[in-house]
């Protein structure tokens, strides 16, 4: 018992690590002025080299947002679709969904926002669903082998102890496969905070709007300020899902 | 009570289980032997449905299976598998309670059932309840995997190699506590195992199956006696059979009241089994031992003629 405790708090105390993480992206994002010095000794020819046209906290809410609306959505797509072609009867759809979640990875996110465009015109929205495909391979893929991989006498046992299947599902193999899914959707989401950045070439105003701006001024004090917290958020982010991830395996 | 009427099992082309009638009685254990792929398990999962039979019917005390809501028949029929099958994610207890929390029981009447099972299967409550399977030896995992099944009171118990994976002590005492269930509660129980000395320890009724066909029923000193053909007799031990029929036989069923003669050095047990009565004569070089009881009271003797029962 006084064990348990002691883990208890131990795994509260491990927060601190991505509560820093934020601190510093937050603080950055407001005080990123404090960084003109060392950033006029890397562009010394321009006049202006911090990024002013929009707020930091504005651009990265934007970021947060999108990344967060996507990877919403690419778990709900991803986990469901994964958990019902495992049913018996989705099982025929097992390798098209495999296929798709595969495709949906090697096709280039810039081309699926060339392609969005014209149809969703510009903005949040073609990059959200960019985003949304990009994110569903590894949360499909994980969720796939989280499931098929619970030791077959379990799943034996839980219809033998007579559990209908949606129990056996939310009983027995969501919570066993949680900490492989979990790892699938941090997979997800960390690519994703740094691939919302092409965003900003179709309207969408996030981290990636200085990066974009940068370049095409070449600014590359611009581009390091987008890269920089962009960077941080991926970390923040990162770092909480791993605090998550051990917890699930604690239960697990 | 169990009844199966030329059941047959297809998978594709292939026939697994082969039209086999077996009836086996309220608090009766049959067990089920033959060689790899014979069958055993698809008849075991038959009975609870897991496998849907392909033709002839399966009853439960007079009603056939197909006419019951498979879910609430699981959940009245105990089973047991090899690797126990016991959930990772759950504790010892929350494992046995499975089937009364499905059964929707009271909250306090689960703890309660959950700690009789535990103090039945002798797990001590404060050393396991909490504990997690991967926390197990094999024999406790095997333990909790019989409470779990028993946890309901089913009347029905399927129990597939349950001890298969064990030493040879773990796996007697676990036998003996079965039989000590068994004498108590009275289920209705197939077993399956490959061992055929447990086989023969714990039937009532033997069921030999090769090719998916039984080749041979009944209780097992019959089959031991009379098998039908070579298959069945060294399935049951060839020439070693002997032996096997010695291991059923207690050394009180055999032994004379103490006679006129001086006792011998040597003693034996009054229930013990003869195999190992026969064993400590041939270990001492003697044809007669002194039984003694529980408090090592001479109480008759046994010979060596007595002993192989010879009739002259
Ligand atoms: N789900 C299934 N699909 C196809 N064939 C199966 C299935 N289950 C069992 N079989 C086949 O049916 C036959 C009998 O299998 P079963 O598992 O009942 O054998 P068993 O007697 O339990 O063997 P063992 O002693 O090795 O456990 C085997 O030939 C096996 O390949
Ligand atoms: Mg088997």
């Amino acid at each position: 018992m006084s064990g348990d405790v002691v883990r208890q708090r131990h795994s509260l105390a491990g927060w601190w690590v991505p509560l820093a993480w934020l601190a510093l992206l937050l603080a950055l994002s407001l005080g990123m002025g404090l960084l003109e010095g060392p950033l006029r000794v890397i562009e010394p020819d321009s006049r202006d080299v911090l990024y002013v046209r929009a707020s930091f906290l504005a651009l990265l809410g934007q970021h947060v947002m999108v990344v967060g609306l996507a990877s919403l959505l690419a778990v709900l797509l991803g986990v469901g679709g994964a958990v019902a072609v495992t049913r018996p009867a989705g099982r025929d759809f097992l390798p098209l969904v495999t296929q798709l979640a595969s495709i949906g990875q090697t096709f280039p996110p810039v081309a699926v926002l060339a392609l969005a465009v014209p149809a969703l015109g510009f903005g949040t929205l073609p990059i959200v669903v960019a985003l949304l495909l990009y994110g569903l391979l590894p949360i499909v893929r994980n969720t796939l082998a989280g499931i098929q991989g619970i030791d077959p006498g379990v799943h034996e046992a839980a219809r033998g102890m007579g559990m209908t299947p949606g129990q056996i599902l939310r009983q027995v193999e969501l919570p066993l496969a949680a900490p492989v899914i979990l790892a699938g959707v941090r997979t997800s989401v960390t690519i994703n905070v740094a691939t919302a950045a092409i965003g900003a070439t179709v309207g969408a105003s996030n981290l990636g709007d200085p990066i974009i701006s940068g370049i095409v001024n070449g600014n590359t004090a611009y581009v390091l300020q987008g890269a920089l917290l962009i960077g941080l958020l991926a970390i923040t982010v990162d770092s909480a899902f791993e605090r998550l991830q051990r917890r699930v395996v604690r239960q697990g | 009570m169990i009844e199966l009427f030329d059941v047959t099992k297809r998978f594709g082309e292939e026939v697994a289980v082969d039209a086999i009638s077996l009836r086996v009685q309220k608090g009766e254990l049959c067990v089920l032997v033959g060689t790899s792929g014979c069958g055993k398990s698809t008849t075991l999962r038959m009975i609870n449905r897991l496998i849907e039979h392909s033709d002839g019917e399966i009853h439960l005390d007079g009603q056939p299976v197909r006419t019951f809501d498979e879910v609430t028949l699981r959940r009245r029929i105990g089973y047991v598998i090899q690797n126990t099958g016991l959930f990772p994610h759950w504790t010892v207890a929350r494992n046995i309670g499975l089937v009364p929390r499905l059964l929707k029981w009271p909250r306090a009447q689960v703890r309660e059932r959950v700690e009789t099972l535990m103090a039945l299967l002798g797990l001590p409550i404060e050393e396991f309840a909490a504990k997690y399977p991967h926390q197990l030896s094999g024999g406790q995992a095997q333990r909790v995997g019989v409470a779990r099944a028993l946890a309901a009171d089913p009347e029905i118990l399927l129990m597939d190699e349950p001890f298969g994976a064990l030493d040879p002590i773990t796996r007697e005492a676990l036998q003996h506590e079965l039989l000590d269930l068994q004498a108590r509660l009275h289920k209705t129980i197939v077993f399956v195992t490959h061992d055929m000395d447990e086989a023969l320890a714990l039937a009532d009724r033997l069921v030999v199956m090769r090719q998916g066909r039984i080749v041979q029923q009944g209780p097992p000193l019959e089959l031991l006696h009379e098998p039908v053909d070579d298959f069945v007799a060294s399935m049951l031990g060839g020439d070693a059979r002997g032996l096997k029929e010695a291991a059923l036989t207690r050394v009180r069923d055999r032994m004379l009241p103490l006679g006129p003669r001086l006792l011998a050095h040597e003693r034996v047990a009054v229930d013990v089994p003869l195999n190992q009565a026969l064993s400590l004569m041939l270990w001492h070089r003697v044809d007669r031992l002194t039984v003694v009881d529980d408090d090592d009271i001479p109480i008759g003797e046994l010979s060596l003629r007595r002993l192989v029962g010879s009739k002259a």
